[in-house]
């Protein structure tokens, strides 16, 4: 019912925000905060374009799962920040770099 | 016409919450404004004929994820009771990107064209979620049972990973 | 050789080899002759020289008159040119050959006694026997190249002979001078030899008797042979050299500088008389001209008993060379074989006085020098032998008639006589000047023979003074018998006696009237000569040989040294100092060297390392370990790739 490009461009906005986040901030919380981010501007695209199919629930049924798998990952990656903050001491990513050449 | 009222009315709280997270230095706050994003967002969905995502979004992102993240927050700040403030590094190369890849978005989506046939669901007898539960068990019985099991590992993993029981070896 | 049978030939070798080569065993004897030993010496030396002087009778016997023999042996080939080697003996050749050998034993035998206890007497005696061998070298050889070989070897031994008291600082110069002006005059001969040599392509005299015609060329070679002429036989202006070598002992006097060596020069002249253009030979008769003259002045000044001696013998010598410049070398062999007689008879008598003084002041103690005729007077009571000796071969030199001196001078007078011509010219003058000569060589013999014999003893008159020893005697009496005129010819008034007329004739000439107006000048000279006995004549250029030796030293030895101070700074300075530039150059060229390799080669090198380096780094730090670096290049890695595609 209501156009379509305003779903895209905002999901476009929101993405591009979260890339900036994920980029920008020195705290991996913060981090985490902008893939979230990410994830939702897709889902936001995949229900936009699920209106344009009158009939299928697909781009439903895909968000479903999106949400699930950003649910599992999110739980994973934080007992893993937990793990590296009970280690290094810290949360700021950029001092996490022994992996370095 | 008040639909596309409240229709802006999320978008623009979904934009300016989604943009002031990049200028959020408080992790706490920034936090909140991802929750508020998120519920701004099942209300777009909501206008989108897509009520089930937008419950789903409030129940699982919204009150699940941001609660396990704002427990995460605490989890890993020193306890000082100072706000947990964080600087901005590559700042210049990040909005280069971002800008960037906004522009190209823009610019791709403006070349396109979408037709906006009738929604089906602006029915009176249009039921999304039987459909949404006819589909789960029956075209997408596979990845439902998959995600089950995926959750089950991670709940698992999860565990395991943020023990702080020492092994043997360590 | 044709007329000689073998058996003559193998002994007239013999003979030859004998005479030539016995003065040479004579002088290797002496020098191998120990320390202990050396009074065997003083017999061997002149035994052997009086069988080197009967073996030269044998020789001069067989070729007197004969045909000359002339042996030839190939010497070496150089560059396509054939050396030989060979003796010519002529008439002149065996006459002179006899006469050094036989002056030779007269002066070897008159040594033994007079260098008796002198330390170096067996290389007095060996440098004697030398000296023999080489003037005997020079009369027997046919080419002129070996004559210039024995020339030099002449020169050679007279300089170790003129030095042979070498302690003696004057001796030593004076055998450097004569060395040395002997060798200047022998540049001439070597360029004479040259142009020869490059005209003819031979150097044998029978090559040079067979030349004919008159061209420049032999006016050329001519002149510059006549230059080593001049340096040996003390011509002017090379005789300073002469009286210098008073400097050696007296018997050595006698040999060479009276009768062998400095004639070898005339001897030179008569052999190459062919090559002599009419030019030439006036240049010769000037030369000798002006020679006899100055030796005849300087010596009536001259206080040195040697020296006066000295310059006689200039003075004949230049008479000699007259004879030559007048176109008969026999006169001038004639002159030069009376006149080797009668000298070294007067350098012996000489050598008696000083002798004698010289045992009288050892035995009294006194210092007075023996040599200066101004010390000496009245000897005649103490020493009548030497007197005697004095008379007969000073009026030999003096002409007195009766005397071979004056046949040998009759017949240079006579030469003159045809050379000059009825016309009057400059001709007149050159008879005239000899005329002048004769006088001169009067009143000098006079003066000389009246200073040390007559008058009141002076300084000497308390020295006991003694006769000297036989030994030295006898040679002395056996030399002044030979100038009595019997020796040269029959007649006493007629020159053309046996050995004139052996000797080549080119010309034949006889005016019996020079022979009486010679005869009455002589009695005038001795008149003039008694007269003015007591006044004595001084000229210090006349002194001091005309100040040769000052002239040579400003125009030779200054400039010689000047020229070596020049080279010394220039060696010095520019070549050494190229040598710094240079090494200074090489200094900078290494270390500019050093810093192109240091900077520019290690440079590029660590250029190129750091360059790698500076890639590595730059591709290092796209890992740094950051996550949101990794995500921002993935991220912007994907934009390329969609601005790729898209546009």
């Amino acid at each position: 019912m209501f156009p379509t490009e305003h779903f895209l461009y905002l999901g476009a906005l929101l993405f591009s925000s979260g890339l900036i986040v994920v980029i920008v901030k020195k705290n991996m919380i913060m981090v985490l905060l902008g893939i979230e981010l990410m994830l939702n501007a897709s889902n936001l695209n995949l229900v936009a374009f699920n209106q344009l199919h009158p009939g299928s629930v697909a781009g439903q049924m895909f968000a479903l799962f999106v949400i699930i798998v950003a649910v599992c990952e999110a739980a994973v990656g934080l007992a893993i920040i937990i793990q590296v903050y009970r280690y290094y001491q810290t949360s700021v990513p950029d001092e996490v770099s022994e992996l370095n050449g | 016409m008040i639909a596309s009222y409240v229709f802006y009315l999320f978008e623009a709280v979904a934009a300016i919450s989604a943009i002031s997270l990049i200028f959020i230095r408080n992790v706490f706050y920034g936090a909140l404004l991802l929750i508020i994003c998120l519920l701004a967002l099942a209300g777009i969905f909501v206008l989108a004929f897509a009520e089930f995502i937008a419950v789903t979004q409030i129940l699982v992102y919204a009150g699940g994820i941001l609660v396990v993240i704002l427990f995460g927050i605490m989890l890993t700040t020193k306890i000082s009771g100072k706000p947990l403030v964080v600087e901005h590094n590559n700042k210049f190369s990040a909005t280069l990107t971002g800008v960037t890849f906004f522009a190209l978005l823009i610019y791709a989506l403006s070349k396109e064209s979408f037709i906006n046939t009738p929604s089906v669901a602006s029915q009176e007898n249009f039921n999304n979620l039987q459909l949404i539960g006819i589909g789960l068990m029956s075209d997408f019985v596979l990845p439902f049972e998959i995600a089950g099991v995926l959750l089950l590992i991670a709940l698992v993993g999860a565990s395991v990973v943020a023990s702080s029981v020492k092994s043997k070896n360590t | 050789m044709e007329d000689i049978q073998s058996y003559e030939a193998t002994y007239f070798t013999t003979c030859l080899v004998a005479a030539v080569a016995l003065p040479l065993i004579s002088f290797f004897l002496s020098f191998a002759i120990s320390e202990k030993y050396s009074w065997i010496v003083s017999f061997s030396a002149p035994f052997l020289l009086l069988l080197s002087t009967v073996a030269a009778g044998f020789v001069f016997y067989a070729v007197w008159n004969h045909e000359p023999v002339n042996i030839q042996w190939h010497w070496f080939t150089c560059a396509g040119y054939t050396f030989t080697a060979g003796v010519l003996l002529n008439n002149i050749a065996a006459l002179m050959l006899l006469l050094v050998t036989f002056i030779s034993f007269i002066v070897h035998s008159y040594s033994t006694a007079y260098m008796a206890g002198d330390p170096d007497f067996r290389q007095y005696f060996a440098m004697l026997g030398f000296f023999t061998f080489s003037m005997l070298g020079i009369v027997v050889v046919d080419n002129l190249l070996l004559i210039f070989i024995f020339w030099e070897l002449v020169g050679f031994s007279s300089y170790m002979l003129i030095g042979h008291w070498r302690e003696k600082p004057e001796a030593a110069e004076a055998a450097k001078r004569a060395f040395l002006i002997n060798r200047a005059g022998d540049i001439g001969f070597l360029i004479g030899l040259m142009i020869l040599w490059a005209n003819t392509g031979s150097f044998n005299l029978t090559d040079i008797d067979s030349l004919s015609g008159y061209s420049s060329w032999m006016t050329a070679a001519s002149l510059c042979v006549f230059c080593g002429v001049m340096g040996k036989s003390a011509q002017f202006p090379l005789f300073s050299w002469l009286p210098d070598a008073m400097e050696g002992p007296t018997p050595v006097s006698a040999l060479i500088h009276a009768a062998t060596m400095v004639a070898a020069g005339i001897f030179l002249l008569a052999r190459v008389y062919s090559l002599f253009t009419p030019p030439a030979l006036d240049v010769v008769i000037i030369i000798g001209t002006l020679t006899a003259l100055a030796g005849a002045l300087s010596a009536l000044v001259q206080f040195d008993l040697k020296k006066i001696l000295a310059y006689s013998t200039i003075s004949q010598l230049g008479l000699m060379v007259v004879a030559i410049g007048a176109g008969a070398p026999q006169a001038a062999m004639l002159h030069l074989f009376t006149h080797a007689f009668f000298k070294a008879c007067l350098f012996l008598g000489a050598g008696s006085v000083i002798h004698s003084l010289h045992q009288a002041q050892h035995q009294s103690n006194t210092a007075l020098d023996v040599q200066d005729i101004r010390n000496l007077g009245g000897l005649q009571k103490k020493l009548p032998f030497t007197f005697i000796i004095f008379l007969l071969s000073g009026a030999a030199l003096a002409g007195v008639p009766l005397f071979t001196g004056f046949l040998s001078k009759d017949a240079i007078l006579n030469s003159l006589m045809a050379w000059k011509g009825s016309d009057l010219s400059w001709r007149w003058l050159i008879f005239a000047s000899a005329f002048l000569v004769s006088f001169i060589t009067v009143l000098y013999t006079f003066r000389l023979i009246w200073s040390v014999f007559k008058g009141e003893e002076k300084v000497t008159a308390s020295l006991s003074i003694e006769e000297p020893p036989v030994a030295m005697r006898v040679p002395m009496a056996i030399l002044a018998a030979t100038s009595c005129w019997l020796f040269v010819s029959w007649n006493p008034f007629d020159f053309s006696g046996w050995i004139y007329n052996g000797l080549t004739s080119v010309k034949h000439f006889h005016f019996t009237f020079i022979a009486l107006v010679s005869a009455a000048w002589i009695v005038v000279a001795l008149i003039v000569a008694y007269r003015i006995r007591e006044r004595s004549f001084k000229s210090a250029v006349l002194l001091n040989g005309f100040y040769l030796d000052r002239v040579y030293r400003w125009l030779i030895e200054s400039p010689a040294f000047q020229l070596a101070l020049f080279t010394n700074k220039v060696d010095k300075k520019w070549i050494d100092g190229v040598l710094h530039t240079s090494a200074y150059l090489q200094l900078i060229a290494a270390h500019v060297t050093g810093w192109f390799d240091r900077v520019l080669v290690d440079g590029a090198v660590d250029g190129a390392a750091g360059l790698t380096k500076g890639i590595g780094s730059f591709a290092r730090s796209f890992q740094s370990g950051k996550i949101q670096l990794y995500i921002f290049w993935a991220v912007f890695t994907i934009i390329i790739f969609i601005i790729w595609t898209l546009l």
